[in-house]
């Protein structure tokens, strides 16, 4: 505690807190932006931080992942385009209200379940990291395989309207991800001779290309219906659509709460991201509603729990990387650079080494949620007057924003050429109902997944009945049976087929299928 | 969509077919002796691919008919606006390596207006060069990161 107070002395110096304050403003705006997420934002920024102290670096860099979590809930608001992947889930109930006249009070909820997720899961790593680093050493590779393949399982389940469908596309995402030098034998799978393809296909061309510019195309392909619906969407006459209401706290802080602690616990556990958490909060929000068929046409629990899961996992995702150096999600693997680069090796030993600069992290990242509620609060009324652009100027802009995130990945002109190869992927997934969010995600764990399977094979000698000797294994592979019987009898492959017209996915609560 | 499942199903299996048995064995070598071959993953994945379109495939012929079948999950305007995009990228990439990287953004701006039905000059011309002046000032000035 004494450290703590002591970071806060280092961090509310007008020099650092101007420092943190430009990092959040400047990850708002990115993660505003579709396409240029926190991990585009912190990676362009850090040789920006090479001139600054520690203290000001870190606070700014931390500032900009905490500004673009949040932000990313803005395009995914007003152009049901999400900023990230895992702001998809808010554009589900999010852009409905924004078609209602309710923007103002969709984007006031998101920022502050996003704020609330936020500082509570930064508590949560302050009082976890350093006491989890003796127990986390008990996940081995064995446990991390069976969360991940959990994870995959239950988020193609929810995220479609057919697990079928679901479930083929987290195998397809994990198969794609398999493309590139193999990381044990350093074997070249699947690159065709191509050099780029070496280091495996970039993720962030692949998640521009199937998000924003698919969903571009498909906007194009709907310009005049969705022009007239979006001059309807207009800010509504009456306060209470702007605001939000006693009755709507109220029913929002339960999901918000469960948010928070679905989204520390997700970014706790190794690989899972974001998008994991954002969308488990979202189904399991759903599920606990007396009228979950009302969620994707307008309900405000939805955008607080997706946002409240979404920011609580960019802290907690800092925990393993602080107890054990490893890193939790792509946010905190980037962030691994920049933290060696300015003095602070991530790992147990740093809570012995340099106590001072993880409290002055600590603290730098407690201010950075209260100035990101003073930013997304005041900063709101100009982002919401892009609802008033017409789509045929609103999308030049993204394809050329797009155009410039993919290129900066590589610098190069093939990121544009897997740009526009998962824009076609992209763009026939979510018209065939194809989840593409558990494709993105099955890419993402896809290499973690492969090399804990692989050490999985090896500790457990090639004997499925070592796996007693696993027992936190065993668990998750009886939730992932149960999770498949689970929703298989509710909207499985049967039941998901045979209605698959007669209800909307969640990603078909987009103007792209009106 | 029923018909769409069936027809995305079969072509699935055709693809993981194909995988399986031509390209994965073509462009993964069997490596090391006493290593996990690296093309069990990517193989096991075409297998689960495979499976699931199989069942996709059968449970769509099974379902019974619905009044939605009829629908086209895509519409013309649709496909007509993606295949728009990517002859204004093809103009870009051009653009980009004959001429500068401006003028491919250009391209990229003023192509996607024009195919958007935007005709008045003004917003033709500051449209592009208001954007690619943010995105100068932003990436050269602010953060003080070149982009190309």
């Amino acid at each position: 505690m004494s450290d703590l107070l002591i970071g806060f002395q280092d961090v509310l110096h007008p020099a650092t807190l101007i420092w943190v304050a430009v990092g959040v403003t400047l990850g708002y705006v990115l993660g505003a932006l579709p396409g240029l997420g926190k991990a585009t934002g912190v990676a362009v920024c850090i040789p920006l931080t090479f001139y600054l102290g520690p203290v000001a670096a870190l606070g700014m860099l931390i500032g900009i992942a905490k500004g673009s979590a949040a932000g990313s809930a803005v395009s995914a608001i007003l152009l049901n385009t999400p900023g990230e992947p895992s702001s998809a889930p808010t554009a589900l109930d999010g852009y409905p209200l924004a078609r209602q006249g309710k923007a103002q009070k969709a984007l006031k909820m998101g920022l502050f379940a996003s704020v609330i997720g936020d500082f509570v899961s930064t508590l949560v790593l302050i009082c976890l990291a350093a006491p989890l680093a003796r127990y986390a050493l008990l996940i081995g590779p064995v446990e991390i395989c069976t969360i991940l393949l959990f994870s995959l399982t239950f988020i193609g389940g929810l995220s479609g309207n057919s697990m079928t469908k679901g479930l083929i596309a987290g195998a397809m995402g994990v198969f794609f991800a398999t493309i590139g030098l193999e990381s044990e034998t350093f074997v070249s799978r699947m690159t065709f001779g191509l050099l780029e393809l070496e280091d495996g296909i970039a993720l962030v061309p692949m998640a521009i290309g199937m998000l924003a510019v698919a969903e571009m195309a498909v906007q194009a392909g709907n310009v005049k219906v969705l022009d007239s619906e979006g001059a309807r969407i207009t800010d509504g006459a009456s306060r209470n659509d702007r605001v939000v209401l006693a009755s709507e706290w109220r029913r929002c802080l339960p999901v918000i709460a469960r948010g928070t602690l679905i989204g520390s616990v997700v970014g706790i556990l190794p690989g899972l991201g974001a998008s994991v958490g954002s969308f488990l909060s979202y189904g399991a929000t759903r599920k606990a509603s007396k009228t979950p068929e009302k969620y994707g046409t307008g309900m405000i629990e939805g955008v607080a729990a997706a946002e409240s899961a979404d920011n609580a996992v960019v802290p907690s995702s800092l925990i393993p990387l602080f107890a054990l150096g490893i890193p939790g999600s792509v946010i905190a693997a980037i962030l691994i650079a920049a933290f060696i680069l300015h003095g602070l090796t991530p790992g147990p030993l740093m809570f012995q080494q340099q106590p001072r600069l993880v409290a002055d992290v600590y603290a730098a990242m407690l201010c950075a949620s209260v100035i990101l509620l003073i930013v997304g609060y005041t900063g709101q009324r100009l982002f919401a007057q892009v609802i008033k652009a017409p789509l045929r100027l609103i999308i030049p802009g993204v394809l050329l924003l797009c155009t410039v995130g993919a290129y900066m990945e590589t610098s190069s002109v093939f990121s544009i050429y897997v740009m526009l190869f998962f824009t076609v992927i992209g763009f026939f997934a979510r018209k065939l109902d194809f989840s593409f969010v558990t494709f993105l995600i099955g890419f993402v764990i896809g290499p973690n997944l492969e090399l804990s399977f692989r050490q999985s094979l090896q500790l457990l000698d090639h004997n499925a009945m070592n796996l007693s000797k696993h027992p936190i294994a065993v668990v998750f592979i009886l939730l992932t049976v149960a999770i498949v019987w689970w929703i298989g009898r509710g909207k499985g492959p049967a039941a998901g087929e045979r209605h698959a017209s007669a209800g909307q996915t969640p990603e078909k609560h987009v103007p792209t299928n009106s | 969509m029923r018909r769409a499942n069936v027809i995305s199903g079969v072509i699935l299996v055709i693809f993981g077919l194909v995988m399986l048995a031509v390209v994965i064995p073509m462009q993964i070598n069997p490596g090391p002796d006493g290593m996990m071959s690296p093309r069990l993953v990517p193989g096991m994945m075409m297998g689960v691919v495979i499976a699931l379109s199989l069942l996709l495939v059968i449970n769509n012929i099974r379902a019974k008919a619905t009044a939605d079948d009829s629908v086209a999950p895509i519409s013309r305007g649709e496909i007509r606006a993606l295949v728009t995009i990517g002859v204004i990228f093809g103009a870009a990439i051009l653009l980009y390596l004959l001429v500068s990287p401006l003028a491919a953004g250009a391209v990229i701006v003023i192509g996607a207006l024009l195919a958007l039905g935007e005709r008045r000059p003004l917003v033709l011309i500051a449209m592009p060069t208001g954007l690619l002046t943010a995105i100068w000032f932003l990436f050269y000035k602010v953060l003080g990161t070149g982009i190309v």
